[in-house]
């Protein structure tokens, strides 16, 4: 068996150190022939690191690391296993060539690594096939999207088949749908040709698709082994339900649970109680006299296990106070109205009729792939850039004549947060006070409020460069706030941020919109997040595609495809094909489970499991799943990029 | 050494300039811009200083002296002054860089046999540009004071003008100029600037050329593949020293078609020895990327030791000869005054290898030192 061979990566004491900065102190880690090896932490982790002594590219300061059974200490070492080795280093398609075509980036790399004419010309004709980008051969690499440069890096790296391919954060910053198919081809990949990968995401989500895994935290080790072990390590359900107030019952909530969201009108808990009907009980009785209703227990996800587990750790998030300045009554006024907006750029339309509402106090999802508009969509309500047609009004002012006035009722964070990284916390608090042109009294008012409100308390003079992503995010986001705006934008604002500092930054960004009745509207690339808004919008090619509440996206998706379910079976490469064969087009593999939809449960299910039984396959168990807002994404995506492609046939036929 | 990873490096590298548009400028087009700004820019000959004259004497005598101003190429006649207090604001705005005062009763006491003193006032901002207008003004007027002192011998001994001047000049100094006959400095300057323009441009693109792959990340391509040092090096640099060569060839055509410049020399010994420089070039934008991690940082640290000492030590300006001996040593540190040598002794000496050997084995040492400079310090597992 597998367990017998020795291991193909063999990491004992890693320690590495950047001048005096720690950045891992300590690390041990096997990975077994054949399986897909996940590292998974925030960014500053260590994973980078990590990664790159194993691909003998960095030097290391302690411990040892051997790759093949070579011990890789040296730069003559290195050498030796580097013909067996893929390496593809982060930054979306920052290692390909902008200028050169897809298929000169290819030959580049096949020529360095002497792939001989035969063998390149059948495996890059197999693998452009496989990725679909086949038809952009000649198209210089710059002009591609996001996921056809993730793709081609992948098919770089892999065109001299390596033994073992070393991806570093292959999928950040690209759309769910180019996601899910990466992670297929990936698999497909490895299967075929018995290579191993070991793979680092900063996305938790993406945690259940490794056959094992290991959870980087501040240089160290946090967890490792198989999703089921670590799910193990955790046990407890996950409690969706609501309960109004919903910030009173937050509040009571608090004092017994550690792990407390604000899911739109929802709540979700996390509590220790394996069973459900316990766990429902206990939270019934800490609500007191709030009355919970619709409950839904689940297991918990990955993310929520890792979260426990840092919680643990004593990692706490810092404590926040609200003081309220006017307190908000719910009402129905409208903080945005988008009306048949459309922007051209030439014979190019970005954004097409799009229309939308968000009212005070809600938080609105724009969702999208990179280039659906929705950042061209934020510019126009903000009065950057003028609309080609349509209208828009933000806090009661146009956005075509208002202009300078507009800027003064909404708050903008944008992805790369914009602040003075050397300057201090305070300093930029109050530089962005001075550009919204607050007196001195509101000013100190306002830096108070910032500070209690982010939990910035502590590193009032700290160079703002120097502290954790997490803490520089609640800084901009406060800085966006100085003004008291009615109405606040934000473009993919966690991009990078650990999963606490990501629930923390959402339980004040619902507590802004609940107890300040700030209306929000934020466009992001993690679906996880996306339950967080009251109302969702899904972007296709400059126009809105779905919207509705994330509870009722899922809805309508089950009505079409049906329900969603896990199959553990015991050869899942040749499983998956098989059930794909028998018309199960939207399976996919998760690690060494399979997901996939079925319309009429017990006849599809029954009808998966003949197929599999057919061609030898024992099924271990079949389990519902619920539904992500990620598997809603790319349902409705791959739907229109389906009916796209059969318009595109019947116009060329 | 493997010939086809090596090719793979090279045509990787020359599409990419080639089709980058700031590496294709870089490459082709700013070593010709600067060739002509610098060209235009660094020629110093005097010539056509503008003037103006007062003449408050008005007589026959006063216009002769002041029309061999007027008839001199190096001077240039921008009016008559009727008040001295005219010349001030002229000189100060730059409108004019001499003014002449011929005092009243210049003819009358001339020919009284006294003497007569011409105010000249010179713009001294430029002490060099003073001198050489200086001297114009000190020529032509000993030219006026020997023609009376001829006139005066004549009539005294009577005797024939000719007669007279022999006696006046007994001594005639006939002074014929090597190598840049009508002394031009454009003829001096240009063959130069073809190496201060290679000196810069070629270091400049190898740098960013390299630095801009660890920008991105794509030297960990490299870095992680089973492409040796060497291979990498010779692949990368040879695109570059290509480009440099034919540079060579295109800024040699300029000086010669465009700044007519002659050219004596032997064409062959010339880019044999301009191959070595620019391999001495490419060594050093090696090296400078070597260093740091940011195309910024290349180019501003390019530019600071490429241009400096070319400006300073390389005879570029100041012949090495003329230096003081501190700087005289640090001459002989940088590659420029050697091509230096080998530029001018090519195109106005028409002198060759042997003459200039040493100078070319001196490039040739650099260009190996620089390389296995490099070679060390380049490493496929660095710290960071």
């Amino acid at each position: 068996m597998a367990s017998s061979e020795p291991p193909i990566v063999k990491v004992i004491g890693f320690a590495k150190r950047y001048k005096k900065q720690v950045a891992v102190d300590g690390v041990d880690l096997e990975i077994k022939k054949g399986e897909i090896y996940g590292l998974i932490g925030p960014d500053g982790s260590g994973k980078s690191s990590l990664m790159k002594a194993m691909a003998g590219v960095l030097t290391y300061d302690r411990g040892t690391v051997e790759v093949f059974g070579t011990l890789v200490d040296s730069e003559r070492a290195a050498e030796r296993v580097k013909q067996r080795l893929g390496f593809l280093p982060q930054g979306l398609g920052l290692n390909l060539y902008p200028d050169l075509s897809v298929e000169e980036n290819i030959d580049f790399f096949a020529q360095l690594r002497l792939v001989p004419e035969q063998a390149l010309a059948e495996r890059k004709a197999r693998l452009l096939a496989m990725t679909r980008l086949d038809k952009f051969r000649d198209r210089a690499m710059k002009n591609l999207s996001g996921g056809m440069k993730q793709k081609l890096g992948l098919i770089c790296t892999l065109i001299h088949e390596p033994e073992l391919a070393i991806l570093d954060e292959p999928t950040t910053g690209v759309d769910p749908v180019s996601r899910r198919d990466f992670w297929a081809i990936l698999a497909q990949l490895l299967q075929e040709k018995g290579m191993t990968a070991l793979v680092s995401t900063a996305y938790m989500d993406e945690a259940s698709r490794f056959h094992r895994l290991s959870f980087l935290w501040e240089g160290k080790v946090l967890v490792s082994g198989t999703p089921t072990e670590v799910q193990a390590l955790v046990p407890g359900s996950m409690v969706t339900f609501e309960a109004a107030p919903q910030v009173d019952a937050i509040a009571r909530l608090k004092t017994q649970y550690m792990q407390v969201e604000a899911l739109g009108s929802a709540l979700r808990v996390f509590t220790e109680e394996p069973i459900p009907a316990a766990a429902m009980q206990s939270i019934t009785s800490s609500l007191g006299t709030i009355k919970p209703v619709q409950f839904r227990v689940n297991e918990p996800e990955l993310e929520d296990v890792f979260v426990a587990l840092l919680l643990r750790q004593g990692e706490q998030p810092s404590v926040i106070e609200m003081p309220s300045v006017v307190p908000f009554t719910p009402n129905d006024a409208l903080a945005i109205e988008a009306k048949g907006l459309i922007r051209d750029f030439g014979p190019f339309r970005a954004v097409d009729h799009v229309s939308f509402q968000v009212k005070s106090g809600e938080i609105f999802g724009l969702l999208g792939a990179n280039g659906a508009g929705k950042t061209t969509v934020i510019k126009m309500l903000n009065g950057i850039m003028p609309p080609s047609g349509g209208e828009g009004r933000v806090a009661g002012a146009d956005m075509r004549t208002a202009g300078g006035a507009i800027k003064e009722r909404i708050g903008y964070m944008s992805q790369a947060f914009s602040l003075y990284l050397d300057l201090t916390v305070v300093e930029n608090i109050r530089l962005f006070a001075g550009i919204y042109g607050l007196d001195r009294r509101a000013t100190d008012q306002r830096l108070k409020w910032v500070m209690s409100m982010a939990g910035l308390k502590g590193y009032e003079s700290n160079l703002t460069g120097r502290v954790p992503m997490g803490v520089r995010q609640r800084l901009a986001l406060g800085c966006a706030l100085v003004h008291q705006p009615r109405v606040l934008f934000l473009d993919e604002p966690t991009s990078g941020v650990d999963p606490i500092g990501r629930r923390h930054f959402w339980n004040i960004l619902s507590r802004l919109a609940k107890e300040e009745g700030v209306a929000m509207l934020v466009t992001t690339h993690y679906m996880s997040e996306a339950e967080h808004c009251d109302h969702l919008a899904l972007m296709y090619a400059g126009r809105i595609v779905a919207d509705g509440s994330p509870a009722d996206m899922k809805l309508s998706v089950e009505k079409e495809a049906g329900h969603l379910f896990e199959v553990l079976a015991d050869d899942p490469g040749s499983a998956l094909l098989e059930l794909q064969r028998a018309g199960f087009a939207g399976a996919a593999l998760y690690g060494t489970r399979i997901h996939l939809f079925c319309r009429d449960p017990a006849g599809d299910k029954d009808r998966a499991c003949n197929a599999l039984e057919s061609i030898g396959v024992k099924i271990n168990s079949v389990t519902a799943r619920p539904l992500s807002l990620e598997d809603v994404f790319v349902y409705r995506v791959m739907a229109l990029e389906r009916q796209d492609r059969a318009g595109g046939h019947e116009a060329a036929a | 050494m493997n010939i086809r990873r090596i090719a793979a490096v090279a045509s990787k590298e020359w599409r990419e300039t080639v089709r980058d548009r700031m590496f294709f400028s870089l490459a082709f087009v700013l070593p010709i811009l600067w060739m002509l700004v610098f060209g235009y820019g660094l020629i110093l000959d005097v010539e056509n200083i503008p003037y103006a004259a007062l003449d408050g004497d008005q007589s026959a005598r006063s216009r002769d002296y002041l029309y061999r101003f007027q008839q001199s190429r190096y001077f240039d006649f921008k009016g008559a002054l009727t008040d001295e207090r005219e010349v001030e604001p002229l000189l100060a705005s730059g409108r004019i860089r001499a003014a002449i005062i011929i005092p009243e009763k210049f003819g009358e006491r001339l020919n009284a046999g006294r003497m007569v003193g011409v105010q000249t006032l010179i713009d001294g901002t430029f002490p060099l540009r003073t001198d050489i207008t200086k001297g114009y003004v000190i020529a032509i007027n000993s030219a006026f004071n020997e023609e009376r002192l001829v006139d005066y011998i004549s009539r005294k001994s009577g005797i024939s003008r000719v007669q007279a001047e022999h006696r006046a000049r007994p001594i005639k100094l006939d002074v014929r100029y090597l190598y840049n006959e009508e002394v031009r400095s454009s003829w001096s300057m240009v063959p130069a600037l073809v190496m201060f323009t290679l000196m810069l441009s070629s270091p400049l693109l190898t740098a960013l050329g390299i630095v801009r792959e660890k920008e991105t990340g794509s030297i960990y391509n490299i870095y992680s593949s089973t492409v040796t040092k060497v291979e990498f090096l010779v692949g990368k640099l040879l695109p570059y020293a290509l480009i440099s060569s034919l540079n060579t060839v295109v800024l040699w055509i300029m000086a010669t078609r465009w700044f007519n410049v002659p050219f004596r020399g032997n064409l062959l010994f010339f880019l044999a020895a301009s191959l070595v420089f620019v391999l001495c070039g490419t060594g050093l934008g090696l090296l400078v990327s070597l260093l740091v991690r940011t195309q910024i940082a290349a180019l501003i640290i390019t530019i600071i030791i490429t241009m400096v000492p070319t400006i300073l030590f390389s005879g570029l300006i100041v012949p090495v000869s003329s230096l003081g001996p501190g700087s005289q040593f640090q001459a002989h540190l940088f590659p420029g005054m050697y091509y230096t040598n080998i530029v001018r002794g090519t195109f106005l000496k028409g002198i060759g290898p042997e003459v200039l050997w040493m100078d070319v084995l001196a490039l040739a040492l650099y260009a190996v030192i620089l390389r296995f400079v490099g070679y060390g310090l380049f490493t496929k597992r660095p710290r960071s």
